[in-house]
């Protein structure tokens, strides 16, 4: 399959999608090798170094993860993944150490698959770190048994190309997924996820996407509740500096019988220049006739008046924003259960703003 | 000694002429009360003063005696009586100077030593009162060349001053003026001027919405902290009962944009009693 056959922006789920950037990305130079072991967090478990794709053995620690053959579906991306992957199979009342993975890409494209099973009751953590430049291309399969506990973070970011993630959940009844994004690099990202909640399941899917520069990052997200009684919870933050795009496209789907549905979309995009462009599109798909859906979706600027009250107790005009701007983006990383990770998390963003503030 | 002098001062917001050439000389060890009628102009001066954007000066000066060192204002060809009037500072640290107040970014001002007590203290979600609190000081203390102060060392000053103020401790750790009643947010307008302990104060209806014990323990505060041979407060209010706790030396009438009448605390008691338009027609 050729880097050209990439979807149309015509198409709805495609339509803030960078495809050329992807396309860009795939012909970037090779690069040296990069350094890695600064991005692993004082973790105990398995430490995986992945490379152009491919797990680095020698390099790694695999803990519980196995290397096997996993297939992809048919999604545009997804579907060149197929392959050789990574699998994290949990039996019932497992709890396994957290695994943490770091992805580089050394220029060019790279393809990977994974998959995520946890028996019912297990409990796992999975922290995954995308830096390098090229294109990595990624497809992850998560099923959860009744009653599961997964905690995923994902920090994407690569200095150069183009990060995509194509997400597959389906969960159990009582399951429980939490997975944060932070997009904090100068690549291009989608993180394009579907999501299928069971009788009584909790689906918390978000995090924040700092763009700026001519950078373009989006999120195109549906959680499926099929089933009644299910929780979800979309909390996304958008952040735009220069001429730089921020997209974020979240979905609640409730199928006729899932009553007693609760789903929160909170979307939010701050603007740090007026050059640059958050796209907001919550969505609300309801068969249902006994649910409760909360959504919101607002883009604005940094409230003047705060910004003068800080400045009137001397605060500087750049560190003033960068504290309103810490306290935006945070409300989507507070839901990072593990302290090291949140904080590991939240320092990136931090770095984000000083360098773009 | 002079601390402010503000000559023919003309501002705006929107095109819309608010202050129309207000005139007013602070000398450091008093507190000139500003009352008004509603759109009088009084929040505007405040703001105009703690350098809002959005109220463009059009016309006049603003001269501070800033409390810590900074390059000396030119001499406007225009004025005559403070261009060679308060000379500057010799050169020792910790002198005053004298600056042109508008010149200066709204965070200037602050380090300059003035402090702007909000009529309507704005809410900062997500970020804690204590973190403000602790950026502001250092900020300014960092600008004075003075040492920063470590978490602990902070702590007990904050905490130290929410107590003179009957402040619950447990609000400085929520989210800046979040939640906090009308009351609430103007003791913590007061907590935080204790904790910054500026030179000049201009508190804009630091009264309302106080309760009449919250009155006297605010005027306790702004007698505690600024009651100083040094430095100077300007209290905008609307009703005399705070100049029961804080009285002041001047009382101005600002009205239409200009001060109409200028008098001792006694006109104070003849406004509240015969009203605004009795008082300056
Ligand atoms: N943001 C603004 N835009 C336009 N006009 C304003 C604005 N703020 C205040 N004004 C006007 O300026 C005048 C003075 O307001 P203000 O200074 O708040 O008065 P005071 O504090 O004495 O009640 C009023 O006529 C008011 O309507
Ligand atoms: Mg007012």
């Amino acid at each position: 399959m050729s880097v050209m056959e990439l979807p149309s922006t015509r198409e709805e789920a495609w339509r803030w999608a960078d495809t050329a950037g992807i396309a860009a990305a795939a012909a970037l130079p090779q690069i040296a090798g990069v350094e890695t072991d600064g991005w692993f967090l004082d973790l105990p478990g398995a430490r995986i170094v992945v490379v152009d794709g491919v797990v680095d053995q020698a390099v790694s620690n695999l803990g519980r993860v196995v290397l096997r053959q996993v297939d992809a579906d048919d999604h545009a991306l997804a579907a060149r993944t197929s392959g050789p992957g990574w699998a994290l199979h949990l039996d019932a009342d497992a709890a396994a150490d957290p695994v943490q993975i770091v992805h580089v890409a050394t220029g060019a494209a790279n393809h990977l698959p994974a998959e995520i099973v946890l028996g019912d009751n297990a409990v796992a953590q999975v922290v995954e770190t995308y830096i390098g430049s090229g294109w990595a291309n990624r497809f992850t399969r998560t099923t959860l048994g009744s009653a599961a506990r997964l905690m995923r973070s994902v920090r994407l970011v690569q200095e150069a190309g183009f990060t995509s993630l194509r997400e597959e959940a389906t969960l159990g009844t009582g399951a429980s997924l939490i997975t944060v994004f932070l997009g904090a690099g100068v690549a291009g990202t989608r993180i394009d996820a579907r999501i299928v909640a069971g009788e009584g399941a909790y689906a918390d899917y978000g995090g924040a996407l700092l763009t700026a520069g001519e950078q373009r990052q989006e999120c195109f997200v549906r959680i499926h509740h099929a089933e009644p009684n299910g929780q979800s919870k979309q909390v996304w933050r958008a952040v735009a500096a220069d001429r730089s795009a921020a997209s974020l496209a979240a979905a609640v789907e409730v199928a006729r019988h899932a009553q007693k549905t609760d789903g929160e979309q909170s979307l939010r995009g701050l603007l740090l220049q007026r050059t640059a462009t958050v796209n907001l599109k919550p969505e609300l798909e309801i068969f249902a006739d006994d649910v409760k859906c909360a959504h919101g979706a607002t883009v604005g600027e940094l409230d003047a008046r705060a910004l003068f009250y800080m400045q009137s107790r001397g605060i500087s005009p750049a560190r003033a924003q960068a504290l309103l701007t810490h306290a935006f983006v945070v409300d989507a990383l507070d839901r990072i259960g593990d302290a090291v990770v949140r904080d590991a998390f939240v320092a990136d963003a931090d770095a984000w703003l000083e360098r773009a503030l | 000694m002079t601390m402010l002098n503000i000559e023919n001062l003309h501002a705006e917001i929107d095109g819309k002429e608010i202050l129309k050439g207000l005139s007013l000389t602070v000398n450091a060890g008093e507190v000139h009360a500003i009352m008004g009628p509603n759109g009088a102009g009084k929040s505007t001066l405040g703001y105009v003063l703690g350098g809002r954007p959005g109220y463009e000066v059009t016309a006049g000066s603003v001269r501070f005696l800033s409390s810590v060192r900074a390059e000396p204002v030119e001499a406007h060809a225009t004025e005559g009586a403070l261009a060679s009037g308060p000379s500057t500072s010799s050169g020792r640290a910790g002198e005053c100077e004298w600056i042109d107040l508008l010149e200066l970014a709204p965070h200037e001002r602050a380090v300059a030593g003035l402090f702007l007590g909000f009529q309507y203290p704005v809410e900062i979600p997500g970020v804690s009162n204590v973190q403000f609190l602790r950026e502001a000081l250092n900020a300014q203390r960092g600008q004075r060349d003075e040492k920063p102060l470590s978490g602990a060392e902070f702590l007990k000053l904050a905490r130290e001053e929410a107590r003179k103020l009957d402040m619950d401790a447990e609000m400085l750790k929520r989210p800046v003026n979040v939640g906090f009643s009308g009351g609430e947010k103007k003791r913590n307008e007061m907590v935080q001027m204790g904790i910054v302990d500026p030179k000049f104060a201009i508190l804009d209806e630091t009264d309302s919405g106080l309760d009449i014990d919250a009155l006297r323990i605010v005027g306790d505060g702004i007698n505690r902290i600024m009651r100083a041979p040094d430095k100077a407060v300007l209290l905008i209010t609307h009703y005399q009962r705070l100049l029961d706790y804080v009285k002041p030396d001047f009382v101005h009438v600002l009205d239409g944009g200009v001060i109409t009448r200028t008098g001792g605390p006694e006109l104070a008691h003849e406004l509240e009693r015969a009203g605004y338009s009795q008082v300056t027609a």
